[in-house]
């Protein structure tokens, strides 16, 4: 959701920018496109038409959350409970956007992925247990979603990145490299870096523009292949040391 | 002090009011989806020198027994130091008169503060009681640019936001902040205006206004601009002319309020 520019950068680029204000540009199709891209979610495939058959049937309780009942939920078998959980929100949320669409968007790495479910809605807390006390068993499932979808939707994006899911890093490369086009895949690999402190991360030049002392949740890198590269190859050395 | 007791008087029920002439206005940057660089055409119409404060809010309650969603939800998210980016907590005891939650104080010595913890509807409920509307997406842009086409109303150096801003101005959120005295909200007006003499457009509150931007799907989504003293420059800078804020319409958060504005027939 959100991606990196250093202060300075900002700064020291905002009034060429501001040149071309008389110009009013015509929005890239491209990057309207890929907005959605980006805030989609991808669904597993166990018990995917009875799960969204329940889900439909769930009414909002007073908080305004979905909650299925407890008796229904603890009935579903392991691989359906995670298609549920996937695939819906129960808490209704109020988090607000922190960044607005940009033209070229499709041209960019962000520091941040956008919020599962457009911020609207989040895990509630059986489902954050579900997912943080099952996380071997999870981790295979997520393993096989991405790559039969061949995509790493936003909510299993927020997946990883929520409970640190370092043990996917070699699949996420696999699935970013099938079409280069999701470019938040990358996000999340700098993610996990950054959360395992990874050195070879935290001194580079990427960190500091996407995480560093003057960067903001704006800030990006532009998604060259030799960015591109670099990001994954140090992703891979950080798996590495994390995963013997 | 002054800035202080000027506000005092400012939030007297008739809130003072700027008026922006009808005509044809420049808004957007060209680089936003949502809000990408064009005109558009205004009619004349009134916006509200300060953005509105608990003292005001609380006349309407009094006078109407008003209650807010709040305290009818029990939904509101409150802040305290010490949470990671973007992390709120939900506080069933908040709301306008507790806007951090009972445990975290209430307004009694801030009623010249901006009102917050109310959601969009409120706004709306607290406008029709009296005799106003909130502004448009566009007309907020316009009053707060005041003529200028640079990122801020002061120009493109973002450096300078702690003169005319309530911010935050911390690396993160894991410490309290009181750089410029305030850690929450500040009295309205503590900080310098805008070039048509509008205080904290930028800053303090988020402001809600009407409006719908291209990529809403949702019709729960509801706007609000400005950022406010939670936003920082290594967070939700969004204390600029350009920036959008979206929040579902229930939401009462303790950063979001709003100022009143009027059509000019």
């Amino acid at each position: 959701m959100k991606k990196f520019i250093s202060l300075l950068f900002i700064f020291s680029v905002v009034p060429n920018l501001f040149a071309q204000d008389d110009q009013i540009p015509k929005l890239s199709p491209a990057s309207v496109k890929y907005r959605e891209y980006r805030e989609a979610i991808s669904e597993p495939v166990y018990g995917l038409a009875k799960v969204k058959a329940l889900v439909k049937k769930i009414k909002a309780d007073k908080e305004e959350n979905h909650r299925m009942p407890q008796g229904e939920y603890d009935a579903l078998p392991f691989n359906e409970k995670f298609t549920y959980n996937m695939i819906h929100g129960e808490d209704a949320t109020q988090n607000c956007d922190v960044m607005m669409g940009v033209v070229n968007e499709e041209k960019k790495i962000f520091g941040y992925t956008p919020d599962a479910f457009g911020g609207e809605v989040m895990w509630s807390d059986r489902q954050q247990d579900f997912f943080k006390n099952n996380r071997a068993k999870v981790i295979p499932l997520v393993r096989s979603t991405i790559m039969l979808r061949q995509r790493v939707g936003v909510n299993f994006k927020e997946l990883v990145t929520s409970y640190n899911l370092v043990e996917l890093i070699p699949d996420l490369v696999k699935v970013y490299n099938i079409k280069k086009k999701d470019h938040d895949i990358l996000t999340v690999l700098m993610i996990l870096m950054k959360e395992g402190n990874y050195p070879e991360f935290i001194k580079s030049a990427s960190y500091v523009k996407l995480y560093g002392e003057n960067s903001n949740y704006k800030g990006n890198l532009d998604a060259t292949p030799a960015n591109q590269k670099l990001i994954i190859s140090r992703a891979m050395a950080f798996y590495k040391t994390k995963v013997k | 002090m002054i800035g202080t007791i000027i506000a005092y008087f400012a939030t007297a029920q008739t809130p003072d009011l700027i008026t922006i002439k009808s005509g044809k206005y420049r808004v957007g940057k060209f680089d936003r989806l949502d809000s990408p660089t064009r005109n558009v055409t205004l009619k004349a119409f009134q916006i509200a020198k300060y953005e509105t404060t608990n003292d005001q809010f609380e006349a309407f309650v009094k006078a109407t027994g008003y209650v807010t969603d709040a305290e009818k939800y029990h939904n509101a998210m409150v802040f305290e130091p010490g949470l990671k980016e973007f992390r709120w907590i939900r506080d069933e005891s908040a709301y306008w008169r507790f806007p951090n939650g009972k445990s975290r104080g209430g307004i009694t010595d801030k009623m010249t503060h901006p009102v917050t913890s109310i959601s969009f509807h409120d706004g709306l409920e607290y406008c029709k009681w009296a005799g106003f509307r909130l502004p448009s997406l566009n007309e907020w842009e316009v009053a707060c640019r005041a003529g200028t086409k640079t990122e801020y109303f002061f120009g493109d150096d973002g450096k300078l936001i702690g003169k005319y801003a309530n911010i935050w101005h911390g690396r993160n959120h894991l410490k309290p902040d009181t750089t410029d005295g305030f850690m929450l909200t500040a009295p309205v007006g503590s900080f310098l205006p805008n070039q048509l003499g509008l205080y904290d457009m930028y800053g303090n509150v988020f402001e809600f206004c009407e409006g719908k931007l291209p990529s809403d799907k949702k019709s729960g989504k509801k706007h609000s601009r400005g950022g406010s003293w939670w936003c920082s420059p290594n967070s939700c800078c969004f204390f600029n002319s350009v920036d959008i804020g979206s929040v579902s319409e229930k939401a009462s958060f303790s950063n979001q309020g709003f100022r009143v504005a009027k059509s000019l027939s």
